[in-house]
């Protein structure tokens, strides 16, 4: 893995974490149907963040 | 608070959520790329803006050229990022942005934001710059710098009290600027003269007037006509100086040293001092009728101990000015807000630059510690006497006061000389010197022509 493409991982991880640590944070005091919506994208954000470990490995 | 037009330019759809969910309840609109945000910024008209700094992979840095259409929009523009890329954060700054919002940060919440923005909006528009100018976000220190800037224009005298450090000569050279006084911002450190010398710094005097007084010399109270005469450490000064200072800064007139031709000066008083006054004046130290004079308002810029927020800020806004970039771990964040800084924005600027020279890549607690100690070791020499450096006392010490005192007149001339073509008459002039003074120093360092 090059440098470029190591800083991109670094980046995308980095950003990718820190919507979903905020999004856990707001889980709390959502009602349902903001808790799906969350959960919903948390999922996509989490697979996105694994498609983005897996195309380094 | 009042509802916000707010926009939000974010293309992480969860980002975009989390935002939009703590922004509930204001007027919000969504961008997921710059050009939609381009053409949102440029129809609508908005309170804040929020820019995510990274808008997707093809353009990673495309939410830094919406800052300038943002801001000068009159949006307060705010730069989010889930990682602080002090080069990036420095550059955005620069183009035009207000605040910076860490994604994902344990300490920071929109909630601080909204509220640093209201009391952005609080200030009238001249001083939001100076503000920004300050870098201060304590709301007492904001709220000392725009009552003394209300006064900026007027004639009364202004007294500045705090701790060495804090920024009492810049406060005083910007109520200068914002006066609309034609005349120049003379500063004169009361406490770097004896008592005769300040007389003859102040007041001027003729030629003869004194052992070693060759030529005459415009003192200081008329160098400042028409201007400000800023006064620091004024605790300093003898009653008998206060005296006829006091006579001067009333009638508009005084006398130079050896002269019986009244001089007149029409200048604005600025004062500034680390000591209590009032204290002063009652241990028969300080002229009560000279402190009523100096004291129409009085200003205290805190400690910077007192405004522990302020320490990040600052640091990146001298990292930002020296062009240099360090970026800080989270545990040296914390350590920085809770450092007690004894030598205040002097010992942060020391750390600075001590950071500049020798860090690199990130700072931790752990290093950050060794730079605290060495900017604290240094900071008190500068702070008990800011008109003598470090190294211009060891060098007092080492080879004696009159060789020091020569080495620093030979190195003052050779730069003068050096700055006007070698024009001697200039360096007389600027350096106001006696041309016995130049041609010994001349001589002392073999420049003498023959």
């Amino acid at each position: 893995m090059n440098d470029a493409a190591l800083s991109k991982l670094i980046h995308d991880v980095n950003s990718k974490c820190a919507s979903l640590k905020s999004a856990a944070a707001l889980l709390r005091g959502a009602d349902e149907k903001e808790r799906a919506e969350f959960l919903k994208l948390m999922k996509e954000q989490a697979r996105s963040l694994l498609e983005a470990l897996d195309g380094c490995a | 608070m009042k509802k916000l037009s707010i926009l939000l330019v974010e293309d992480d759809p969860l980002a975009r959520k989390v935002l939009e969910t703590e922004l509930k309840g204001h007027a919000l609109q969504s961008a997921a790329d710059a050009a939609a945000g381009l053409a949102k910024i440029n129809t609508g008209k908005f309170d804040l803006v929020f820019l995510d700094l990274d808008l997707g992979a093809k353009d990673p840095l495309a939410g830094l050229r919406l800052i300038a259409p943002a801001a000068s929009a009159g949006a307060y523009t705010v730069i989010m990022s889930g990682h602080d890329e002090e080069e990036i954060v420095s550059r955005a700054y620069e183009l035009g942005c207000h605040d910076f919002y860490s994604k994902g940060s344990e300490t920071e919440s929109v909630a601080q934001v909204l509220t640093r923005f209201d009391r952005h909006r609080a200030l009238p528009e001249d001083e939001q710059v100076f503000t920004n100018r300050f870098v201060t976000q304590d709301p007492a220190t904001q709220t000392a710098i725009a009552e003394a800037l209300k006064f900026a224009a007027s004639d009364l005298p202004i007294l500045i009290l705090g701790p060495s450090g804090t920024g009492k000569t810049m406060l005083a050279r910007v109520l200068h600027e914002r006066s609309g006084r034609k005349g120049p911002f003379v500063a004169v450190n009361c406490a770097a003269y004896q008592e005769d010398l300040l007389e003859a710094e102040l007041f001027g005097y003729r030629k003869g007037a004194f052992t070693g007084a060759d030529d005459s010399r415009r003192g200081r109270l008329l160098e400042a006509d028409g201007g400000t005469l800023f006064l620091d450490e004024i605790g300093s000064m003898s009653l008998a100086m206060q005296t006829k200072l006091l006579k001067a800064i009333e009638e508009k007139i005084f006398y130079p040293l050896g002269s019986d031709k009244p001089e007149g000066s029409s200048f604005r008083v600025v004062s500034a001092t680390l000591e209590d006054l009032p204290e002063l004046v009652r241990a028969g130290k300080l002229r009560f009728d000279f402190f009523q004079r100096i004291h129409g308002l009085t200003v205290t810029l805190r400690a910077l101990r007192e405004r522990p927020d302020d320490a990040l800020p600052l640091i990146a806004h001298f990292m930002r000015a020296g062009g240099r970039r360090v970026i800080f771990a989270d545990d040296a964040k914390a350590r920085l807000r809770a450092h007690g800084w004894p030598g205040n924005v002097r010992e942060l600027k020391r750390l600075v630059e001590l950071l500049a020279a020798g860090a690199e890549g990130m700072v931790t607690a752990a290093t950050l510690g060794r730079y605290l100690g060495e900017a604290r070791a240094k900071a008190p020499a500068a702070e008990e006497d800011p008109a003598l450096t470090e190294s211009q006392y060891r060098k007092a010490v080492s080879q004696g006061l009159s060789a020091a005192v020569d080495g620093l007149v030979d190195a003052a001339i050779a730069r003068c000389l050096a700055e006007n073509g070698g024009k001697k008459t200039k360096a007389l002039k600027t350096l106001k010197i006696s041309t016995r003074m130049l041609y010994a120093s001349l001589e002392r360092t073999g420049k003498k022509s023959p």
